[in-house]
């Protein structure tokens, strides 16, 4: 599937052109390419410290850049494209004392619920019901969202992105805190959610094996796209040991770190 | 009791300041800022002392002015440095104590007064005081409340506030400036040394009950303003300064609190099984 250069500007959800990023005088990000095709599922793997989250973050509008150029959703000014972009983060650092509950986090999200304050449980349950099924988050409302499983929190952080009914959905490596079988049921979700409201999905990870089932185009990054294409294609060692710079064989490991 | 002008101003101030600080609380435990408000009411003693140099009966405003000017260099530290943020308050604090403790030393003759600002006095509470308390308390307890939302999604995900549209350093920056401001006025009746804990124990008592955000946000109003009224009244019936008594009327419930949730969940333990 041509993901990249064959598709006109306006089919483009994310478009990414010679980006550059560097800390402290440390280049992170050497001149990025990167073009997403709207109705896409893509993944974007590389090693830690290959500049990936960085990258995401600079999607976001959270990270400036040196040079180059974004646009998100068709617009150059990223902040404008954001109500119409979901994120999933990796993880939320929520202190115990914290004790906001799954409904009233979900509320936050929607501008008819955001004065949950003041609102009876029904009618924001009732406001908020069609996601909650979905995505199987019902039982947890009452649960304070600091004492989540890091799965639940997941589910619960994707049906929050979902609320804003997004056109698409950058998720940052979502299932760092999550265990094996809840992983699998995870990209299940993502696979369904990406089938059924016709989103455009950009996953960041390090899991080969979900790339392999699930994503209908792979970016490897380390500092700058090593090498891009279908699962099949990027998934040869060759390809993999220029962006991992080691040698690994995706078919018989999960994680390379 | 309520016929004195002044414990009429001092139970006005602790009704207005009480509950606000235990609002405010809320987002200062989740948030980790409970040493920052610290580091804001010790700033302010060296406000209280510039206040004395400059010949000022009432330094009010100094005071309130140093505990902005410690919060902005907090903040620009942070933002500015590698350092980390406790290392950034252990600086702030205790420079600006010791800018004042030293300004202070310099001063001509003995200064009593310093002990009403450091432990709290029911009559440190000028008309004056009282009249930049309501204004206080309408403007950020407003502020507070119209934009809960934005608070709870900043508290619980700066990035996600931010894709969401929050603009998170202007809330932020407008968050910390009106803990300053509030902390600053709140010296009067808790002092330098005990005006943190209405930040903290109010919240930290409302959490063993609360299940979520809005029962924690409502319970710690309550027992702020209980704290706080109760406190002042005991104070003037055992002639104790305010600061200790409020604070002690509040851990009070707080232990109440924790029997409370301690009892509450070998009930439902006992259910369970």
């Amino acid at each position: 599937m041509p993901a990249s250069h064959s598709h006109s500007p306006a089919d483009l959800a994310v478009e990414v052109r010679d980006v550059r990023v560097s800390f402290d005088g440390q280049p992170v990000l050497r001149g990025v390419d990167l073009h997403i095709p709207r109705g896409q599922l893509v993944a974007l793997i590389g090693p830690n410290g290959s500049g990936k989250t960085t990258l995401l973050r600079c999607l976001l509008g959270l990270q400036r850049v040196d040079t180059g150029e974004i646009k998100l959703l068709g617009e150059s000014d990223v902040r404008a494209a954001l109500p119409r972009v979901g994120y999933v983060p990796q993880r939320l650092a929520l202190e115990r004392s914290f004790v906001l509950s799954v409904r009233e986090f979900l509320s936050l999200r929607l501008r008819r619920t955001r004065h949950w304050f003041w609102r009876p449980h029904r009618v924001i349950d009732r406001i908020l019901s069609e996601t909650l099924v979905e995505i199987g988050v019902e039982p947890m409302l009452d649960r304070p969202l600091a004492q989540l499983s890091g799965g639940q929190l997941q589910r619960v952080l994707i049906a929050f992105s979902l609320l804003g009914k997004p056109e698409l959905l950058l998720l940052d490596e979502p299932t760092a805190g999550v265990d094996t079988p809840g992983e699998q049921t995870f990209y299940e979700l993502i696979g369904e959610i990406h089938r059924r409201h016709q989103l455009t999905v950009l996953l960041v990870s390090h899991d080969l094996s979900m790339v392999y089932r699930h994503a209908s185009w792979v970016y490897a990054l380390n500092g700058v796209i090593c090498c891009e294409g279908s699962p099949e294609q990027v998934m040869n060692t060759e390809s993999l040991k220029a962006a991992y710079g080691i040698h690994v064989s995706p078919y018989h490991h999960h994680h390379v770190h | 009791m309520f016929t004195e002008p002044f414990m009429q101003r001092a139970l006005l101030a602790a009704l207005l300041l009480a509950p606000l600080c235990a609002l405010l609380g809320v987002f200062v435990t989740a948030r980790r800022l409970a040493f920052f408000s610290d580091t804001i009411s010790h700033g302010a003693l060296a406000g209280v002392a510039l206040g004395f140099w400059w010949g000022l009966t009432d330094p009010t405003l100094p005071m309130v002015g140093f505990s902005l000017l410690v919060a902005v260099a907090v903040l620009w530290l942070k933002e500015n440095t590698e350092l980390l943020t406790d290392t950034i308050l252990a600086v702030v604090l205790s420079g600006s104590v010791s800018f004042g403790i030293i300004l202070l030393s310099l001063l001509k003759g003995y200064r009593g007064e310093i002990q009403r600002y450091l432990f709290g006095d029911i009559l440190a509470v000028s008309p004056q005081d009282v009249a930049w308390t309501i204004a206080l308390f309408v403007v950020v307890g407003v502020g507070i409340l119209t934009r809960l939302s934005s608070l709870a999604l900043l508290t619980a995900s700066e990035e996600m506030a931010h894709v969401c549209g929050v603009p998170v350093q202007r809330l932020n920056y407008l968050f910390v400036l009106t803990l300053a401001m509030v902390v600053a006025m709140s010296i009067h009746l808790l002092g330098i040394i005990l005006v943190t804990s209405l930040l903290v124990i109010p919240p930290a008592a409302a959490r063993t009950l609360s299940r979520n955000f809005r029962q924690h946000i409502t319970l710690s109003v309550l027992v702020g303003l209980v704290g706080g009224l109760g406190g002042i009244m005991l104070s003037y019936q055992i002639d104790a300064p305010c600061g200790p008594t409020i604070v002690l009327t509040c851990i009070a419930m707080f232990l109440l609190s924790l029997a409370a949730g301690w009892l509450r969940s070998r009930r439902n333990a006992a259910q369970a099984s």
